[in-house]
């Protein structure tokens, strides 16, 4: 069961306000969810089945060379030193 | 009990772990060295960097730890404003064997070794500086990415240490090791962080973060232990928290808790693939990688029979080593090279060891060292010569024989100049003389003053057989 | 002759190429037919006119020049604008990147341009491709070509219904549960989700990165394969790409056997299982072999795909603080931690409850419970899939349990909408190539049936639906609008 708290606390963790009205409706919806999803623990823990879909291999691996890029990849908030502006700390 | 958490940049890298930025981020201008991946734009993914695993598992051969067939990275989740992502790709063992290196040993002495935990690689976030100053309420981050993306080895040991002392070895060693593996160099501004754990006497652990340098790691140690003992002696206990070591005040204080942030929701990076180092690399790559210093010590001993104390002081400074490998290839006389370095080049280059470059710089090159020691050899100069000799050249960056033939510093090996010089100062030391005759210690004075007399030029073994047949025959007074 | 915007790719470039009309002249037919239609359809978040145009002109002057155009000159391709295009604006639907402009392309972009494609603009999706309508697109709702009234599919609602409705000759979508082969399978156009690590991601704004990949929306398995062809292959810029073969079509291919999943049958309408049903006799008589089969973990299937999908989404969208690009939101005041919570307030609900269930399922203390089993299921599901592809070349099932509804159906009830995905998020997980094609209608609603084959046998699927497609006629575009 989702509590209001519990509901808080994950919005906290995640960095997300919720509205008034989301804060009414999600403990149902999410407790929905989580009970659909509990069906997993029917499956057992074992780990000996470990089918990764991809391995790469060393020798495949990016060379360390130097690639500069000329974009201008921040555009917002940016100082005249170069620094970008960021909310207050304390 | 003392436990620690080393974080090294890998300064040996050109680019970034995860993308092909600049590795080195000094004195450039704030966010002038980013891409779409470093920065975390949408839909940018990491590109793992080869030489990063190689260094890091170099790094980890260097330390004892076992090095798995396949390694793995994973996310750790947080928000701040220096991550670009909001969280940091780094490795992680709880669900599974994922770093470079677990279970190593580091001998810190005969006596004692220092359990390694693990090895991981990670990449550093951003900086945040300050306008107007200072972390205070009110001012606003100004956020720099450049550092954003730049591989770091993170090494944390069990706390085994029992001393301050102890740390500040260990970490005189590691920083020796890492520049013998070309890994880091330590004297870079920024490329290691150290945080700390105390606990005294069972209590509670104590974490100091936030130390930016070896040097200061002892100085905080200290100040803790100080600060746990005086909070025991009043009868209090030592919480379990976060402290932050203030380089400026010299003092820990306490840190802001954040409640949340130990739960970091550590999952592996889709994005990365289990990367496969196959049961050769480790095997491979100690055959290719860079001499640890406890080999070239051995090294030094057993083909260069040179001393264990003077291999000890080449070892410790490996510029300095590295100089006398180079000269031993221009003139191969290991001895005599070695003695000239440890003990008068040594004491001439003492004030600039601080400085990444100090070798680098100096006028002197091995070809000085080389000819100095052949002039030695050669019974060309004496040793006491020889030193002023070095003074000159530091200086003027001239070769030894240039300086030699322009100052007239050869050595006097003619009998007769040498018998003048005897005759001269036994006209003029008519008592040393005297005493001479009677006590056999004496003579060193009468060659001392034959030394003086010919400008330290006169071939001392020469000299002293000229006055020691003078001293016996009295007609020859 | 055809019209012009009825042109399926390989015939603009064969058109093109024969100088039976300018690009200019087809792309100007194809924005006229987006004013007629797309006040109805409402499929693009951005067109760019200009671009597409002024592309255009290039592309004739090259042909004036007798220069080299490229194997997909002067195609015009809608883009789900989850996908990264250096500047165009590119919002995934969300408030939250109203207004970013990427300083790159994505690696299937780079392709697309290299090959002489004509890029129209970016195409509606359900906010971060977290949906199954395109109703949670922070914009508007996108339409069903074939019957205003009902919903066009999802995620990539837009590329679907653009196809259908010859807005574009063809489209890229992106698919993470099916997001590629439900409005493929609704809208009554061919999709395919590629083999993951066959086609780049690097640019393709993730939402759940073990799961995805970009693939192509057209109106026929010939135009299909001219696009997998061009986005496909190992990239730099993405490790988890891999090599592959160029597919042919048409292809001298052996007989193949068939399986059709028993589990996906009993879980459709009627309706659904009849044309599914009508298709594997139709393969019976092309002379390949058709059986049933079961799959046994098929039930933990959609929970997992829930549980792996929250997980990695609840990551993914953490970078969306604002304070490096996104939307108009002044930082103020505001303390950083405050700000980052307030911007992200600006989520829509589902991208807001995905986040929350990521988080949760993360939490130290349930990773055990429900994200290790997830993955540990993947790696059942996947091994169950690669035994049966020893004994068969594919499996068939209906794409979607249902046929398309109408708006507000299911918008109330999260775990009815996540139903939906039941039959296409097996392919995610097992990573496994699954094409979705048309094979008829019900009351004027499309239906499709969905082909599955091993890892990178893209080559069977691709055999099998161009023989479907020769002898099941379906209309790829409504009369009606």
């Amino acid at each position: 069961m989702i509590s209001k708290e519990d509901l808080e606390h994950l919005a906290l963790i995640s960095r997300i306000n919720l509205t008034e009205n989301e804060l009414e409706k999600f403990p149902k919806q999410l407790d929905k969810t989580i009970e659909y999803i509990d069906i997993l623990e029917e499956l057992a823990s074992d780990d000996s089945i470990n089918l990764d879909l991809q391995e790469l291999r060393f020798e495949e691996l990016r060379i360390d060379e130097i690639s500069l890029s000329d974009d201008k990849q921040l555009n917002k908030n940016i100082t005249d030193d170069g620094f970008l502006r960021g909310p207050k700390m304390k | 009990m003392i436990g620690l958490e080393i974080h090294a940049q890998i300064t040996a890298l050109n680019s970034k772990l995860f993308c092909s930025c600049r590795g080195n981020y000094r004195d450039l201008r704030p966010n002038s060295n980013i891409c779409e991946i470093c920065c975390g734009l949408p839909g940018s993914l990491p590109i793992i960097n080869q030489k990063a695993i190689e260094y890091s598992t170099m790094t980890s051969i260097a330390l004892g730890c076992k090095v798995p067939d396949k390694i793995m990275f994973y996310r750790k989740n947080y928000f701040y404003p220096d991550l670009p992502k909001n969280f940091q790709i780094t490795q992680y063992n709880v669900y599974g064997i994922s770093s470079i290196g677990i279970d190593g040993k580091y001998e810190l002495d005969e006596a004692k070794q220092i359990r390694i935990s693990r090895i991981q690689l990670e990449e550093d976030p951003g900086r945040i500086v300050y306008s107007e100053g200072g972390m205070n309420v009110g001012n606003t981050a100004l956020i720099d990415y450049n550092r954003a993306g730049v591989a770091l080895i993170e090494i944390v040991t069990e706390p085994d240490f029992t001393s301050p002392k102890e740390v500040r070895q260990f970490l005189n060693k590691l920083s020796l090791t890492l520049e013998h593996l070309g890994v880091c160099d330590t004297l870079l501004e920024g490329s290691v962080r150290c945080d700390v754990n105390v606990s005294m006497n069972g209590g509670n652990k104590v974490e100091i973060k936030n130390i930016n340098s070896f040097k200061e790691v002892e100085k905080a140690i200290n100040y803790e232990i100080t600060r746990q003992s005086s909070v025991y002696n009043r009868n209090l206990n030592i919480e379990l928290e976060t402290r932050h070591w203030d380089d400026k005040k010299k003092i820990t204080f306490k840190a802001r808790s954040k409640e949340e942030e130990h739960d970091y929701r550590y999952f592996p990076e889709p994005d990365i693939p289990v990367i496969v180092l196959g049961s050769d690399f480790v095997a491979n790559l100690k055959q290719r990688m860079p001499e640890l210093p406890n080999q070239r010590f051995e090294r030094f001993i057993l083909k260069y029979k040179l001393s264990e104390h003077t291999s000890n002081i080449l070892i410790n400074d490996k510029k300095l080593a590295d100089f006398f490998e180079s000269t031993l290839k221009l003139h191969f006389s290991p001895t005599e090279i070695a003695n000239i370095l440890v003990t008068d080049f040594k004491s001439l280059i003492e004030d600039d060891t601080e400085s990444t470059d100090y070798l680098k710089n100096l006028k002197v090159k091995p070809e000085h060292i080389a000819e100095l020691a052949k002039l030695i050899e050669g019974n060309k100069i004496s040793r006491i010569t020889a030193k002023d000799i070095l003074v000159k050249i530091f200086e003027s960056g001239k070769l030894p024989s240039e300086v030699v033939n322009s100052s007239n510093s050869y050595k006097i090996a003619d009998e007769k100049t040498i018998m003048d010089a005897v005759q001269s100062v036994f006209d003029t030391e008519k008592s040393a003389v005297e005493d001479a005759k009677k006590n056999r210690e004496a003579i060193n004075f009468l060659l001392g003053k034959v030394m003086k007399f010919t400008n330290g030029r006169a071939d001392p073994k020469i000299a002293m057989r000229l006055i020691n047949s003078k001293l016996s025959d009295p007609e020859k007074q | 002759m055809t019209k012009l915007d009825d042109l399926l790719a390989y015939e603009v470039v064969e058109g093109l190429t024969e100088g039976q009309f300018t690009a200019e002249e087809y792309v100007i037919s194809i924005l006229k037919r987006i004013e007629e239609v797309e006040p109805k359809v409402h499929s693009f978040i951005t067109l760019d006119t200009e671009g597409a145009l002024s592309s255009a002109k290039i592309i004739d002057k090259k042909i004036r020049e007798k220069e080299d155009i490229g194997q997909l000159a002067g195609v015009t391709v809608g883009i789900k604008d989850n996908i990264s295009t250096q500047g165009i604006r590119t919002t995934c639907a969300s408030k939250i990147l109203e207004n970013y402009v990427p300083t790159y392309d994505a690696t299937v972009i780079r392709n697309l341009k290299e090959n002489g494609a004509i890029l129209l603009g970016k195409l509606n999706l359900d906010e971060f491709g977290m949906g199954s309508t395109t109703e949670y697109s922070r914009y508007r709702p996108t339409h069903n070509p074939w019957n205003l009234d009902y919903v066009p599919g999802g995620s990539s609602g837009g590329s679907g219904a653009a196809v259908a409705a010859g807005e574009c000759t063809v489209a890229l979508g992106s698919d993470t549960g099916g997001s590629i082969r439900c409005p493929s399978s609704f809208c009554s156009v061919v999709g395919l989700k590629p083999t993951y690590g066959r086609v780049s991601r690097s640019g393709l704004i993730s939402y759940a990165n073990s799961l995805e990949q970009i693939g192509p929306i057209c109106r026929s398995v010939k135009d299909l394969v001219m696009m997998l062809n061009i986005i496909s292959g190992k990239d730099a810029m993405d490790n988890t790409s891999m090599p592959s073969s160029p597919i042919t079509v048409p292809n001298k291919s052996n007989k193949l056997n068939v399986a059709v999943i028993r589990e996906l049958i009993t879980g459709s309408d009627q309706e659904v299982a009849k044309s599914v049903f009508s298709a594997s006799e139709k393969f019976q008589e092309i002379g390949f072999s058709c059986e049933e089969v079961s799959i046994k973990n098929l039930h933990y299937a959609l929970p997992s795909y829930y549980t792996l999908a929250s997980a990695e989404a609840s990551s993914n969208l953490a970078r969306y603080d604002n304070i490096r690009y996104g939307f108009d939101y002044p930082i103020g005041e505001y303390k950083w931690d405050t700000y980052f919570s307030n911007v992200r307030e600006n989520f829509g609900e589902e991208v807001k409850r995905r986040i929350l269930i990521g988080s949760y399922v993360l939490s130290s203390g349930y990773y055990g419970k429900y994200y290790l089993k997830a993955r540990r299921l993947r790696s059942l599901l996947r091994l169950e899939l690669l035994t049966l592809f020893k004994k068969y070349d594919l499996l068939i099932g209906p794409t979607m349990p249902i046929l398309p509804f109408k708006f507000g159906e299911k918008i109330d009830d999260p775990i009815k909408m996540y139903l939906v995905d039941v039959n296409t998020v097996i392919a995610n997980l097992a990573g496994i190539p699954a094409i979705s094609l048309p094979i008829g209608f019900s009351n004027g609603l499309p239906i499709g049936l969905q082909i599955m084959a091993a890892p990178f046998e893209e080559q069977k699927l691709i055999d099998a639906s161009y023989e479907l497609e020769k002898v099941i006629h379906i209309q790829r575009r409504p009369n009606s609008i």
